[in-house]
């Protein structure tokens, strides 16, 4: 299984992805979590100790082409060899590479940018489940950071302006050509939430995860919620999540 | 572009994309106040610290923490232990302005006179001044 998590900033991606993550490695898959964005946030939800650490500089190295500055992966290096090397390992066994953290002013952060993407490209194969958590907003989800995926999971909130962004990415979705995007409903605190989320995106909605206090206080502490509330209403709709992703991948 | 925008009289609020990434590019001082929005979640804390950093260090302008959805002396505590010196604008977390939101509506139509927009009205008025 290959999914990314896309959705406005603040909906609850990494929150819900660093949960799949370690609920997908419960049911016994290899599992690789990945965290494309510039600010914290994926480890927190995997039950991880914050950290700015992602790729290391030696790991990457510099080229020319066409007069113009490349990155790659050094000589000898694959993308499995690197994850091997250099993700760290969160509960349940799941491995856990990040985007280097965001810091400072005018943060350079090309080699570290280039080189993830590098790696992006050369992913570990067969045997191994990955799970992404992407950058908010609707830039370039599909053609960059979520390229490995084959499902593209939209979070959404029963928002006017987390429904117009879904909106937005399931146009944009057709535009990239995108294998398959389907929709998350997020906090949701009425029984027609998740229609309306249907109805305005026009995207299928294959799982809905309530408006869940106990993950609000997981997140206030930089908890997981699966060690904080293990049997919980977030915990019960991913797992909910994870075994209808599962099946409509046995199926097809 | 917003250098550009300067007029006497006019005031200009910019709402910036999530992250740190447009706060990181600003060069020269293109606006007067930088306010950082932040939760008192781990994460949200956390990202808030490193843009009052990037602000600082950058010299990009006044610098306002501002925390929204706060809910008890907890939250107050947790905000004000990360951002020491800063005295941070608190919103209260409320049911009105939540509903606002999930309606489209705009918080200060639908409930002008809450604590949250009560706190963000008083940050209004302090910028002005």
């Amino acid at each position: 299984m290959r999914v990314a998590f896309v959705g406005k900033g603040g909906v609850g991606k990494s929150s819900l992805s660093g949960s799949f993550a370690r609920v997908l490695a419960e049911a016994g898959e290899r599992v690789l979590a990945i965290d494309s964005d510039p600010m914290p946030g994926m480890a927190f939800s995997l039950g991880l100790e914050q950290s700015d650490a992602g790729l290391p500089d030696d790991a990457v190295e510099e080229y020319e082409e066409d007069g113009r500055q490349r990155y790659r992966l050094r000589e000898g290096l694959t993308g499995t060899d690197a994850v091997e090397q250099y993700a760290q390992r969160a509960p349940g066994g799941v491995h856990f590479m990040q985007l280097g953290k965001a810091r400072g002013p005018q943060w350079n952060n090309r080699r570290q940018h280039f080189g993830f993407q590098r790696l992006l490209d050369d992913l570990p194969g067969d045997g191994w489940s990955i799970v992404g958590d992407l950058p908010g907003g609707t830039r370039q989800p599909f053609l960059t950071w979520g390229r490995y995926a084959r499902t593209f999971l939209v979070v959404i909130e029963p928002t006017p302006a987390s429904l117009l962004t879904g909106r937005r990415l399931a146009r944009l979705a057709e535009t990239a050509r995108a294998p398959r995007v389907v929709a998350i409903a997020n906090k949701v605190r009425e029984p027609g939430d998740a229609e309306r989320v249907s109805s305005r995106t026009g995207l299928d909605v294959i799982g809905s995860v309530p408006f869940d206090p106990a993950l609000a206080d997981a997140d206030r502490l930089g908890k997981a919620v699966l060690d904080t509330d293990p049997d919980g209403p977030t915990a019960t709709a991913v797992r909910s999540l994870v075994q209808t992703l599962q099946k409509s991948e046995e199926q097809s | 572009m917003l250098g550009k925008l300067e007029r006497p009289g006019r005031t200009v609020i910019a709402d910036f994309e999530a992250g740190l990434g447009t706060v990181m590019r600003l060069e020269g001082r293109p606006v007067d106040v930088v306010v950082v929005v932040v939760e008192p979640t781990s994460k949200s804390l956390e990202v808030g610290r490193r843009a009052a950093e990037a602000v600082q260090a950058g010299k990009l302008g006044r610098l306002v923490i501002t925390a929204n959805r706060v809910r008890d002396d907890e939250d107050v505590a947790r905000i004000r232990a990360a951002f020491p010196g800063l005295d941070p604008v608190l919103v209260p977390d409320e049911p009105a302005i939540v509903s606002a939101e999930r309606k489209g509506e705009a918080p200060l139509d639908a409930a002008p006179d809450s604590p949250g927009m009560k706190a963000l009205v008083a940050l209004a008025e302090s910028l002005l001044v």
